[in-house]
């Protein structure tokens, strides 16, 4: 019996995929003096570290310096992203090539790749001699770089709307702003307030390392305690950094589930 | 004319109590980050310091001392993202509940990748410095977290919405669990893997541009050396370099992206 094979271009293709990645592995690993002795040995070296943060630090003082700090980080992820929606919301109408022209929909699409090519911390240290060490730099930081990937993320969700309600619009006399306020924004509103808040949740991790450079939140003291080898209480703060992020990651995406699944069927 | 319009349905619960509580967090956001405009604007008298340099790109001195770094850079990506993933090419498989029937083992294996997932990527990036020193290895094992943790959601998410038909038959000529995995379940997975694999690799790339700041490898250590000196004319080719670098790799994964898929 005779079993059909795969095409040889396609086999050939998978094997040269396969021995690029092997190869430029192999590259890799000898490129940055990575040993066997050190992988082997990097558990144990991790244990310790972790054994050392336990028991956590919980007194009083280690507490009244964290949290402020673990605060800080959630106000700036928050005031981060809504600087995000708020400008990128009608600038990805610009950007969406239906309800845009040609030409501004090109120019605005690549305004935002470029804003969205610069990392958080790179835009958080050019702020810092204008704006000052302190959140504000990273709230402008992480709200830039939201305009970024929100714009680019909502203006697909406008271009990807269904075009009947716009047509039922036109045909019974509305304008080009009526089109947009009731035949756009109804359609593409649930789908953008779910990626606002994904945005949220990966701003939240975005803020917390913005410390380390010294826009405020929490990562300055997560560094500090770690440069002081004082290993409990930089555990505290990994440990009160891991549950902010899991109760944020946990209410919203129950809220982004609610908001894309409509109203709950009652059965 | 028409006579019974329906009546528009009352808000629900979540956007009567969701909008004002989103309002009034971000107005008391806004305030605990203290924006003052008079301080911008006297701080904005200072962006000479910032821009001057910024756009007077030293380009012989960033090509000359960066590229060695930038090739660091690339190389931590590579070896995290290959490692990262492949390690989490089995784990998706016990955090699935379409290939693991054990609710307590995939309750322990789900819940490892979700706290994974939960440390940023610098905060792991600082413990392994600590943990087996400065330098690339802190770097790569840190990204090795960091693409496990995401490979990890999205191929057991995948797992979960596969076509069970393919396993079923599996069993009922005789094969055992791990067969059937083997034989039925990862051919269906193994495009997406890769789709998702090539999108890691991006991430990596990005992120493993500022893992130097806190001193784990790569072309970060530069950039953070010359942010101290505020020589902003040195850093801003750097980051032009990088933005090239990252483009590029971009691109060339796109177009692997569609010709595998």
């Amino acid at each position: 019996m005779k079993i059909p094979q795969q095409p040889w271009q396609q086999n050939a293709f998978k094997y040269g995929i396969t021995f690029l990645i092997v190869v430029s592995s192999i590259w890799s690993a000898s490129g940055l003096e990575i040993t066997l002795e050190r992988i082997i040995d990097a558990p144990r070296q991790i244990g310790i570290l972790v054994g050392a943060m336990f028991p956590l630090d919980l007194s009083d003082e280690a507490l009244d310096r964290i949290i402020p700090k673990v605060w800080e980080s959630l106000f700036i992820a928050w005031a981060g992203t809504v600087i995000g929606a708020l400008f990128s919301f009608p600038i990805s109408f610009l950007a969406a090539n239906n309800t845009s022209t040609p030409f501004i929909s090109r120019i605005t699409k690549q305004i935002l790749n470029a804003i969205r090519a610069f990392p958080e911390l790179i835009l958080a240290f050019v702020f810092l001699p204008i704006t000052g060490l302190g959140p504000l730099t990273g709230t402008l930081a992480v709200g830039i770089h939201s305009i970024g990937t929100l714009g680019k993320l909502s203006s697909e969700v406008v271009e990807g709307i269904d075009e009947g309600p716009l047509e039922a619009i036109k045909a019974s006399g509305g304008s080009k702003l009526n089109e947009l306020t009731f035949g756009v924004i109804p359609q593409v509103i649930p789908t953008i307030t779910s990626y606002w808040l994904y945005r949220f949740e990966i701003n939240l991790r975005a803020s917390a390392v913005l410390g380390v450079v010294g826009a405020g939140g929490v990562g300055a003291e997560l560094i500090n305690q770690l440069r002081f080898r004082d290993f409990p209480r930089a555990g505290t703060v990994l440990i009160t950094t891991i549950i902010l992020v899991l109760t944020v990651d946990t209410i919203s995406a129950a809220i982004r589930k609610r908001i894309i699944q409509g109203k709950i069927n009652k059965t | 004319m028409i006579k019974n319009i329906p009546k528009k349905p009352l808000p629900t619960l979540l956007s009567t109590i969701g909008i004002p509580f989103a309002i009034v967090f971000s107005i008391y956001s806004f305030l605990q980050i203290g924006f003052n405009l008079e301080d911008f604007r006297k701080n904005l008298q200072n962006r000479y310091i910032v821009t001057d340099p910024l756009f007077n790109p030293k380009w012989s001195w960033a090509i000359e001392n960066a590229s060695a770094a930038l090739v660091e850079t690339i190389q931590i990506a590579i070896l995290a993202s290959v490692v990262g993933c492949f390690i989490a090419l089995p784990l998706s498989f016990y955090a699935s509940r379409a290939t693991n029937k054990n609710s307590f083992s995939y309750f322990l294996y789900k819940s490892f990748l979700n706290l994974v997932r939960t440390i940023p990527d610098l905060f792991w990036a600082m413990m392994f410095t600590v943990a087996v020193g400065l330098g690339p290895f802190a770097g790569v094992l840190a990204l090795i977290m960091f693409s496990l943790a995401i490979m990890g959601k999205l191929l057991s998410e995948t797992i979960d919405s596969i076509d069970p038909g393919p396993m079923e038959a599996a069993k009922a000529t005789g094969g055992s669990h791990n067969q059937a995995i083997f034989t039925s379940a990862l051919p269906q997975v193994l495009p997406n893997f890769t789709a998702y694999f090539l999108y890691i690799f991006e991430l990596c790339i990005r992120a493993s541009v500022i893992l130097g700041l806190v001193g784990a490898g790569g072309v970060g250590r530069i950039i953070e050396t010359q942010r101290i000196f505020l020589r902003f004319d040195r850093i801003s080719p750097i980051v032009v370099l990088i933005l090239v670098v990252v483009i590029g790799i971009e691109q060339f994964s796109v177009w692997l992206r569609r010709k595998i898929l």
